[in-house]
């Protein structure tokens, strides 16, 4: 079963290295990693095992020192600055730990950002930022702003933002760590819908172990390099 | 990225500036100052621009006193109009007596011109009266023809009086004329204004000349100056606009000084929107990377960056050129010198030149933060 199109990431050889005055530092080396489509992949380390690196990588908004990183069977690490911000756009969701939503923005319009990129209609818009806010249970909340939500239903709302384009993957880093335990497993329940329902490809960094529970794999990171331990 | 990406930002920036309510508000009031002082600048330029840039079509000369300038201080005999007649390419001649309440460069110039009543339809076609008649004027002998701007600025309407260097008046009519020298005036009739002004019957101020053709103005100036050069007293004769620009040349310089506090005001307004956007860029440092994140090409992002900076620019240069057309428009500044006098018009050329040049200023001035916002790897802007 396992043909080269269930592998939606296949990273080589990846090496990560920056220069920190004097001293080189290296968060990742030589690292090797399939992630098959329908995947919801936990990545777990202490802190600055490079995990946060790794979705920089995995996401396109950092290209590797080394090594080949492709994704559905495109090598994604050598795409010119611009190319790789178009294909973000169309193939990645980004979702930090502490949301990053737009303040000026209520949730309807911070989930109506990247759809701004396209020429798309004003009506084509809005139902597709309807459908994802109804994917995450907020159909209620579309006109509030973050301010006026809770932490769950900002990062549900982030999370609505990171699927409203429909890519294939799925980034977390660290989605829960700033949530009690409830709104927390609100939202790892929520990941695992978009991986049973919507076919999504989820990789998660988390330090919380129930939050690792949550995924179908998890991957511990030390020091730059992956040691797998099955579920 | 296409039209229709770009006009999606412009919502986007709109709300980012209202997010800083307080901040925008002093920004654009800065701009706005910096604007009007702008526009009141170019309003003046347009005015002594107008009054005295010879073009093609002008075929109006003045015969002044030689080494005269006040007005009170040109006199010449009347008959001189006879001798100007028959100068070839003479199509009109009218005397005129000028009287002026001040002579100096002042705010505040009231000028009479005396002419023979019966003969400014045809030395001046071009004078519409907008209100009262012309047939009142002819039959009153102390009747005005007021020109618009005038009588704008002093409040006057047909039927009524009013006094000014010495001299009383009743409007007879209000006129509007192409030339805009004939708005700032009062035209009265020459037996009365000489009398009026204890001059005698047989002198006027000056003479103005309508040549048949723009060709001949040189010739024709030449040929007056020649026929009198031997008689008691010579003339200086030139065209209209280039007569004001001698009589009035100290204000024109004054004016032409004004320049350098347009200059001022623009670059201000560029420190000020340059400003603004820096610092707002610098706090939303992150912010911006997180739209990369999601796809954003750097060239969207510093548009975003240009848009706040021209939307700051079209605030401000809607409200300080709008309101230095308005401040024109209620104030009716006239000034003037010998008895030339200037309106300072609002005119919507202006306008329109006063909110592209806004809009210009405000993304010039963003050009530096929109490549703030986008120089540094998404990465460490995300971990800033
Ligand atoms: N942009 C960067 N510049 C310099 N050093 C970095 C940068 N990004 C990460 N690092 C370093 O790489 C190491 C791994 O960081 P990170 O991937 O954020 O760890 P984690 O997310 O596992 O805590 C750390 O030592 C960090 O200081
Ligand atoms: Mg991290």
């Amino acid at each position: 079963m396992s043909t080269s199109n269930d592998i939606l990431v296949r990273c080589r050889g990846v090496t990560k290295q920056y220069k920190k005055g004097e001293t080189l530092v290296t968060p990742l080396e030589s690292l090797d990693l399939d992630v098959p489509r329908g995947d919801f992949l936990a990545m777990m380390g202490p802190s600055g095992s490079g995990k946060t690196t790794l979705l920089n990588l995995l996401s396109g908004i950092d290209q590797p020192t080394s090594g080949t990183i492709e994704f559905d069977g495109m090598e994604i690490q050598d795409l010119p600055r611009r190319k790789l911000a178009g294909w973000r756009a169309r193939h990645v969701g980004y979702i930090f730990q502490l949301y990053h939503l737009v303040p000026v923005l209520t949730a309807f319009e911070n989930v109506e950002l990247p759809l701004l990129l396209d020429d798309m209609s004003r009506r084509d818009r809005r139902e597709r930022v309807e459908a994802a806010l109804s994917l995450v249970g907020l159909a209620d909340r579309v006109h509030h702003y973050p301010r006026e939500l809770s932490g769950g239903q900002e990062q549900r709302v982030a999370i609505a933002r990171a699927l409203v384009a429909d890519p294939a993957l799925l980034v977390a880093d660290e989605p829960t760590g700033d949530l009690d335990r409830e709104a927390a497993d609100a939202i790892l329940g929520l990941l695992q819908t978009l991986v049973r329902e919507q076919h999504k490809t989820v990789v998660m960094v988390t330090h919380d172990p129930r939050a690792a529970d949550a995924a179908m794999r998890i991957l511990h990171l030390e020091k730059g390099r992956l040691q797998e331990a099955a579920v | 990225m296409s039209l229709r990406v770009l006009l999606n930002l412009v919502p986007l920036a709109a709300k980012q500036l209202y997010r800083h309510r307080i901040r925008t508000l002093l920004t654009v009031a800065g701009i706005g100052a910096g604007m009007f002082l702008f526009s009141l600048v170019e309003s003046m330029q347009q005015a002594v621009a107008g009054a005295t840039e010879a073009n093609a079509e002008d075929v109006t000369l003045v015969v002044y006193r030689e080494n005269r300038f006040c007005p009170s201080t040109s006199r010449l005999p009347i008959y001189y109009e006879d001798e100007i007649r028959k100068i070839p390419g003479v199509r009109e001649v009218i005397p005129i007596q000028i009287t002026v309440n001040n002579c100096g460069a002042s705010l505040d110039i009231i000028t009479f011109r005396g002419v023979p009543p019966n003969r400014l339809p045809s030395y001046a076609p071009e004078i519409e009266v907008i209100a009262g008649s012309l047939e009142e004027w002819g039959r009153i002998d102390d009747g005005a023809l007021v020109g618009r701007t005038f009588a704008q600025k002093r409040g006057l309407a047909p039927g009524e009086a009013f006094e000014a260097a010495g001299v009383r008046v009743r409007v007879a009519g209000i006129i509007d004329s192409p030339y805009p020298q004939d708005n700032n005036v009062a035209y009265v009739h020459l037996p009365f204004l000489q009398q009026a002004s204890r001059r005698g019957l047989g002198e006027v101020t000056q003479f103005n000349v309508r040549v048949s053709n723009a060709e001949q103005v040189e010739r024709v100036a030449n040929a007056i100056d020649e026929r009198f050069a031997s008689s008691e007293e010579p003339t200086h004769t030139q065209p209209e606009k280039a007569f004001f620009a001698q009589t009035a040349r100290e204000l024109i310089e004054l004016t032409g000084f004004t320049r350098w506090i347009g200059l001022g005001a623009v670059i201000a307004v560029l420190g000020l929107v340059a400003n603004a956007v820096l610092l707002v860029v610098r706090t939303r440092i992150r912010e911006n990377a997180v739209l990369q994140t999601l796809g954003y090409p750097d060239p969207a992002v510093g548009w975003l960056v240009l848009l706040e900076g021209m939307l700051l620019g079209m605030a401000g240069g809607l409200l300080g050129t709008g309101g230095a057309m308005g401040f024109l428009a209620a104030a009716r500044i006239t000034f003037g010198n010998e008895g030339q006098v200037l309106a300072v018009l609002a005119d919507p050329t202006i306008l329109v030149r006063g909110l592209l040049l806004a809009l210009g200023l405000g993304a010039l001035a963003a050009l530096y933060p929109a490549w703030i916002a986008v120089r540094n790897p998404i990465v460490e802007s995300l971990r800033s």
